[in-house]
């Protein structure tokens, strides 16, 4: 899921001085499930927002949506009568939604209430950990199922780098598991570690969010 | 003397009550607080947003009444409360309201004089903030 995580409330404050009518809009699906942007969220983040307005002497009246998915049109465009009944719009779905929302209802201003963090899952209850980094050019079917783009804090292709604790975490933070290390257990008991030592071709990095912004295109798909 | 009267929300569990004593809600008078008694099935059905809006609806303050630790009918629902309880204390710090506006205790066995005393527990505690600032906004 794309994980988020809320603003420090000061920030939100910031955004909404000489605003009077806000619209927070929260979105049901993976902010919802990493507890940052869900109808619960939602209900508990517009009393607060009110009660920091008032106390920072600007009060605002705050009304609430939650759509189903913030990232798809036809979700964002039910809500077009109250987004322009607002003065402004606070999102706290992943920046995409944000940004669809922004465009759909575009004469009202819009303010994230969050910081889309990572691509993870819902390791235990109340902790999400990364696994993929939308790289472009997936390596798991070399590494056995275990993203080191995304798992190892250097993200290289040839780990372990030798800074793995001797309790097996990962030098860089002590809360992470060493991915490498994982890599070659997993590889060990299949039986196939020496396929870690073949040299492979550079991984393509042009197909990266460092490459700029991406467009895919399905003709098959297309009207 | 004081003019402030605190009004204190008392969320309790059930399961916390002495045995044949009856479940009350509703207002009741303390000394130089009030309090609104309300009954759940288990503190731990007390969620962020209720918390959040009964302090924006004007409460000067919550208290929440919960079973010891080994004591909840559910296993881990008075843990479950207790944690949402700090995490609220905290975002009430955020937005200036106080932490102190929110609490929780862990007690057995109760009257409605023992959910009386903890309410009153409550009002002390949140006499220093004043009245709710979004008292009748």
């Amino acid at each position: 899921m794309i994980t988020a995580e809320w603003k420090p409330i000061e920030e939100m404050v910031g955004y909404l001085r000489g605003h009077k009518k806000v619209l927070l809009v929260g979105c049901a699906t993976c902010v919802a499930e990493c507890a940052a942007g869900g109808e619960r969220e939602v209900e508990t983040l517009a009393p607060l927002l009110a009660m920091a307005m008032q106390n920072d002497g600007n009060p605002i009246e705050i009304t609430t949506a939650t759509l189903e998915r913030q990232c798809e049109p036809e979700f964002v465009a039910t809500i077009a009568d109250r987004a322009a009944a607002a003065d402004a719009i606070v999102s706290i779905s992943c920046g995409i939604g944000m940004q669809l929302m922004a465009d759909t209802h575009a004469d009202t201003p819009l303010y994230p209430g969050v910081n889309t963090t990572s691509l993870s899952i819902r390791e235990e209850p109340g902790l999400w950990t990364s696994r993929c980094a939308a790289c472009g050019d997936c390596v798991l079917g070399v590494t056995f199922g275990l993203c080191p783009v995304a798992r190892c804090a250097k993200s290289l292709m040839n780990g372990p780098c030798g800074g793995t604790r001797e309790n097996g975490m990962c030098e860089i933070n002590e809360d992470t598991p060493c991915i490498w290390r994982l890599i070659v257990e997993r590889a060990t008991a299949r039986g196939q570690v020496e396929s870690l030592v073949e040299v492979k071709p550079p991984k393509d990095w042009s197909n990266s969010p460092a490459g700029g912004p991406k467009r895919m295109l399905r003709e098959d798909l297309r009207s | 003397m004081d003019s402030f009267q605190p009004e204190i929300t008392l969320l309790y569990c059930r399961q916390c009550l002495a045995q044949g004593v009856k479940p009350v809600e509703g207002r009741r008078a303390g000394e130089g607080f009030s309090a609104r008694l309300v009954m759940l099935p288990c503190s731990s059905k007390v969620q962020l947003p209720h918390l959040m809006r009964l302090i924006e609806a004007g409460s000067d303050a919550l208290q929440i009444a919960a079973c010891p630790e080994k004591a909840c009918q559910h296993l881990v629902g008075s843990n479950r409360a207790e944690n949402r309880v700090a995490y609220g204390q905290d975002l009430l710090a955020q937005v200036g309201m106080g932490a102190e506006r929110l609490g929780l205790e862990r007690e057995a066995g109760l009257s409605l004089d023992d959910l009386l005393r903890m309410a009153g527990r409550r009002a002390e505690a949140v006499r220093a903030l004043g009245p709710n600032p979004m008292k009748g906004v």
